[in-house]
Formats: C-alpha cells, sequence, structure tokens
C-alpha cells in the first residue's frame, strides 16, 4: 500500500522516514506507537490531507496524489479528536456527510437510520452532539466516516480517552464491520491491548520508522521467551540482580526498575534455579515473576524502551 | 450525478449547515442584530433634530431614514466575523479535516460557507428595512429600492464572508479571526455609515471619504432616503462587488495553497 513514504517537515525534520508497507484488503491492520512515533502523519497522508515529501502511497488501488478524489470516494476516516460539530444533531450530520458523498436524499436518510440503529445512537439521533457523551460522539464519528460504505477505514487513536467499556463496544463494531462487510481497517493507536485484541496484524513505528511487523502471535514469537522480572531489596542493588540473572539469559534493557529483567527460556519450571542463584549469591529480593511475551516487550526489543503512555506499559 | 450538479448540492448542504449552526448559537447572531439595532435607536434619538438643522445633513423625513443601512453594514460586518471565526473553528476542531478527506468539491468548502454568508446579509437587509418602517421609516425607492439595498448588502456579506475565511486560513485560529473584529469596527465608525460626510471635518472627513464603506453605505442610502440613479445603484453595487471579488479570490488562493501543501 505504500512505498518508502517520506513526510519531511521544515528544518529536515522527518515525521515519517521511508515507511514502506503493503496491506491486504480485508484485514484489521494495527499501527502502533508512542505519541509523535508518526502515526497520524502516516494516516493523514494516506487519507489525502497531506502530501508525501516523496514516496507513493496507494490506497484502495488507487495514488493518493495523483487520484486523490477516487481514493476520498472509497475511504472513511475518523480522526483522533472526534471532529464532530457539537450544535448539529447526530442525523443531521450523518445526512450532511452523505449529501457530501454524493448519495441521494433518500439514501442519505436511510443510511443515517441504519447507522444510528447499528451504532446504537436511535436516542440520542435528534439531540444535539454537545449533550453527547465522549463513547456516543466516537460512535457517532464511527457511524460518519461510514455514511458511504467506505472500502477502507481509517481509525486514528479511536479510543483515546475512552473508559474501558466504551473502548470495548467500539472494538466490537470495528471487529463487525470487517468481518460482516469486509471493510479494510486501518487504525493507529498507542494501547498495547488494543492492538493486540483487534488488529489480526501489527505494526510497530517509533521514530518515524517501522521497527516490527507482524501478526500479534508471530511478533510475540519472535521474543521467544517469557521474561523473568526480579526487583532487588534490603540493601542489593538491581546491578546485584543483573549478575546473578545474566546467567539465565539475555538482559533486557530497560527491564523491570530497581531490578532487571531476563528472557528465560527456563520457563517457570527452571524459577526455583533462579531464586536459589539469587539466594546462593546472597542477593535479596522483593519481587520476582514471570510473564508470557506482550506487544510491550516487542516494542522493548525494537526500541530499547517502554511504550510510553501506554495503559500498560508499567505490567 | 455531474460534477457541478454535486457541487452545488454540497455547497446547498454545508451552506445549510453553517446557517442552522449560527442560528443555534446565540453569540453567533445575537451581536449582529443587538449593537446596530441599539445604536440606531440611539443615534435616531440622540439625533433626531440633526437633520435640516445641521448643514451638511442631507434632507430626509426622519434620521432613522438615514441610519438604518448603517445599521445593516454594521449587522452584515459582525456576521461576517462571526462566520470567519466559525470557519477558523471548523480548521481548529478538524470538521475541515473531514470535509478535505471526503470528496466534497474544493469549492463547494468555501461557496458553502460564503453562500450562508450571504443569505445571512440578505435575511439581515429585510429584517432591519421591516424594523425601521415599523418606527416610521419609508424606503423612497420602493421595491426596486429595497432589491439594490439588499443586492448591495448580500455582496458585502460575500466580501466580508470571503475576508473571514481568508483571514481563518492564514491563522487557523477563531480567535485571531474574533480578534480582528475592533478593526473592521473602526473601518465602519471612519466611514459615513453613521453620519453623513459633509458634517465631518479635518483629516476624519478625509478617511471617511477615502473608505469604500462610505460610498457603498450612501449607495444604499439614496435608495432609502431618495436621491437614488441608476448610477448611484450601480456604483454601490459595483464597489460592494469588487470588494467581494478581492476577498473571496484572496480566500480562494489561500485555501488552495493550504490544501495543496497541506496542513
Amino acid at each position: 500500500m505504500t512505498r518508502d513514504l517520506v513526510r519531511e517537515y521544515k528544518g529536515g525534520i522527518r515525521a515519517v522516514d521511508e515507511v514502506s508497507l503493503s496491506i491486504e484488503s480485508g484485514g484489521i491492520f494495527g499501527f502502533l506507537g508512542p505519541n509523535g512515533a508518526g502515526k497520524s502523519t502516516i494516516v493523514r497522508m494516506l487519507t489525502t490531507l497531506l502530501r508525501p515529501t516523496s514516496g507513493t502511497a496507494i490506497v484502495a488501488g488507487y495514488d493518493v496524489v495523483k487520484e486523490p478524489d477516487a481514493v476520498r470516494r472509497r475511504i472513511g476516516v475518523a480522526l483522533q479528536d472526534a471532529a464532530i460539530d457539537p450544535y448539529m444533531t447526530g442525523r443531521e450530520l450523518l445526512r450532511l456527510q452523505g449529501v457530501l458523498h454524493g448519495l441521494r436524499r433518500a439514501e442519505c436518510r436511510g443510511r443515517a437510520d441504519v447507522l444510528l440503529g447499528r451504532l446504537d445512537l436511535e436516542d440520542a439521533a435528534d439531540r444535539r452532539v454537545a449533550t453527547y457523551s465522549g463513547g456516543m460522539r466516537r460512535r457517532l464519528d464511527l457511524a460518519l466516516s461510514l455514511v458511504h460504505e467506505p472500502v477502507v477505514l481509517f481509525l486514528d487513536e479511536p479510543t483515546t480517552g475512552l473508559d474501558p467499556v466504551s473502548r470495548v463496544t467500539l472494538w466490537e463494531e470495528v471487529r463487525r464491520l470487517n468481518r460482516e462487510h469486509g471493510t479494510t481497517v486501518f487504525l493507529t493507536t498507542q494501547y498495547l491491548e488494543e492492538a493486540d485484541q483487534l488488529a489480526d496484524r501489527v505494526a510497530i513505528i517509533d521514530g518515524g520508522r517501522i521497527v516490527a511487523d507482524g501478526s500479534p502471535a508471530e511478533l510475540k514469537a519472535q521474543i521467544g521467551f517469557p521474561m523473568l522480572s526480579v526487583v532487588a531489596a534490603d540493601g542489593s542493588t538491581a546491578d546485584d540482580v543483573r549478575r546473578v540473572l545474566a546467567g539465565f539469559g539475555e538482559i533486557v534493557p530497560g527491564g523491570r526498575e530497581g531490578g532487571a529483567s531476563v528472557r528465560f527460556p527456563g520457563g517457570s519450571a527452571a524459577m526455583a534455579d533462579a531464586v536459589r542463584a539469587l539466594d546462593i549469591a546472597g542477593v535479596r529480593f522483593a519481587e520476582i515473576d514471570l510473564a508470557e511475551p506482550t506487544l510491550d516487550d516487542v516494542f522493548l526489543a525494537s526500541t530499547g524502551r517502554h511504550l510510553e503512555g501506554g495503559d500498560d506499559a508499567a505490567a | 450525478m455531474s460534477h457541478t450538479a454535486l457541487a452545488t448540492r454540497q455547497t446547498a448542504a454545508l451552506a445549510w449547515r453553517s446557517i442552522i449552526t449560527t442560528m443555534r448559537l446565540p453569540q453567533a447572531w445575537f451581536p449582529a442584530l443587538f449593537f446596530p439595532l441599539v445604536l440606531m435607536a440611539i443615534f435616531t434619538a440622540s439625533f433626531g433634530g440633526a437633520p435640516g438643522n445641521i448643514p451638511g445633513f442631507p434632507p430626509v423625513r426622519g434620521f432613522l431614514d438615514f441610519a438604518v443601512c448603517g445599521a445593516i453594514i454594521q449587522g452584515v460586518l459582525i456576521a461576517g466575523t462571526s462566520a470567519g471565526a466559525a470557519f477558523a473553528t471548523d480548521i481548529e476542531n478538524g470538521f475541515f479535516d473531514r470535509l478535505v478527506a471526503s470528496p466534497t468539491s474544493r469549492v463547494a468548502i468555501l461557496t458553502g460557507r460564503l453562500g450562508a454568508s450571504i443569505a445571512l446579509g440578505v435575511a439581515m437587509a429585510l429584517l432591519f428595512i421591516g424594523i425601521a418602517a415599523m418606527f416610521g421609516a419609508q424606503v423612497d425607492g420602493g421595491v426596486m429600492g429595497i432589491i439594490v439595498v439588499v443586492i448591495i448588502a448580500a455582496l458585502f456579506a460575500a466580501a466580508v464572508g470571503g475576508l473571514g475565511v481568508y483571514l481563518a486560513i492564514r491563522t487557523g485560529s477563531s480567535e485571531a479571526v474574533q480578534g480582528t473584529f475592533p478593526l473592521f469596527f473602526a473601518l465602519l465608525f471612519f466611514s459615513s455609515a453613521f453620519f453623513p460626510l459633509d458634517t465631518m471635518v479635518g483629516w476624519y472627513h478625509t478617511v471617511a471619504a477615502a473608505n469604500p464603506i462610505t460610498y457603498l453605505v450612501e449607495a444604499m442610502r439614496d435608495e432609502v432616503i431618495g436621491g437614488a440613479t441608476v448610477g448611484t445603484a450601480l456604483s454601490g453595487i459595483g464597489i460592494a462587488l469588487g470588494l467581494a471579488c478581492i476577498t473571496v479570490g484572496a480566500s480562494a488562493v489561500t485555501l488552495r495553497r493550504s490544501l495543496r501543501v497541506g496542513s
């Protein structure tokens, strides 16, 4: 879908640095990265809002620079911070969006009714958006991007700032769209869980570059082993812990704070060995745990940092 | 549907949206009605004796006849600033992005907003004339006179709307657009919108005589107080049209540039 995409801002800052991606239609693609990683910039280029400095991007079969209108007719876009007019009602906005996409009057009305029903907004349909909750706004935003039945749906951080219940509701709707209508979904997120739960393919982006790309399972498998983390206590230092753990596997850079983490091939069966080794070395510790690889581990392994701002980055 | 037909529908839909959001937001329309009407009332009460007693004051039946066109222009100016600020809000909150990422005609983005300004300008001109008529004002030019007043008001509304869009795109901030308002207010006071040119003295007279708003208001006013000719009507329409061409042209160029570069 994209090749060598570059977006340079004034002063030579490369927000997006030669990103090449190919996304099969019909899937849910998750773009995971911290704030400022270049996710939104890529979305803005793919939705014809921003011209690439160089490189090409083909969306739904059309070039975003050469045939922007053909792209616009086939994509649905819900950008960050749901851009919704607070003084209009949900139904009015949906009908307006229908006209803008060239739907006939009756079609506009029909689509508005269908989408209001599907996204559980019927009761609020004729109330002004100013009275909507955050979750309702996101659902309306999603409905607006679906009026013309797009082939590709772009969701830029669709659940940022939402409570967990609203988040799950939105996930279900996105899954259903993908399953029942075959809509290709391109979503960006800074939440590991969201990428893990929703996407069948994840690319991790950091500093404008893609650092990992694959299905969540594949990415975790690359990490291979679960992670053993130990926190030092009672006069023992993180260095003491690290020295002992180094004998059991590869130390994870930026691992557990106040201690160390190690890729632990032995699994839970060998945990007793690690505890014994710590004991023999006279290292005192407060916590010890073994965790299956998560996407955060993938992020950590690829960038040497935890995913900042992620909801479960500290875990 | 042809490209033009679609663009026309999109324009109408966007204009309609701009109008209803204006009507639903009291702070968007209230000042545009309140200030001109209050000023018109105060001036009429204060200077009711001016016509006939002050040298240089044109012959009118009452001050209200004299004041109504200034009020229309003032209302259009205030409404236009709000419209510009609303366009900037659309840019700030992402509504504009949604339009740009949809197959909405780029022309309709502009004409939708201007169409709303023109419609509100026409409505305001008719409303103000109606209110003045209730208090005894008369339009000397009759129906034709009212039509000329409305045309000039509509073109001026397009001019102010174009300027608002231009400022909105350049600044991208509704507060910045709203902040330019005192400037236009000053421009209005440095014209013959409220008092005749012939009663002004010194540099004030010079500034007002060079202000295009002066001629615009006078062309409208002549239709109300009498003395209008085809020539005065056409010159008023011409000036309003000229202003509209400049500002709408400038806004179209800026819009195109901002869309090409991407924000």
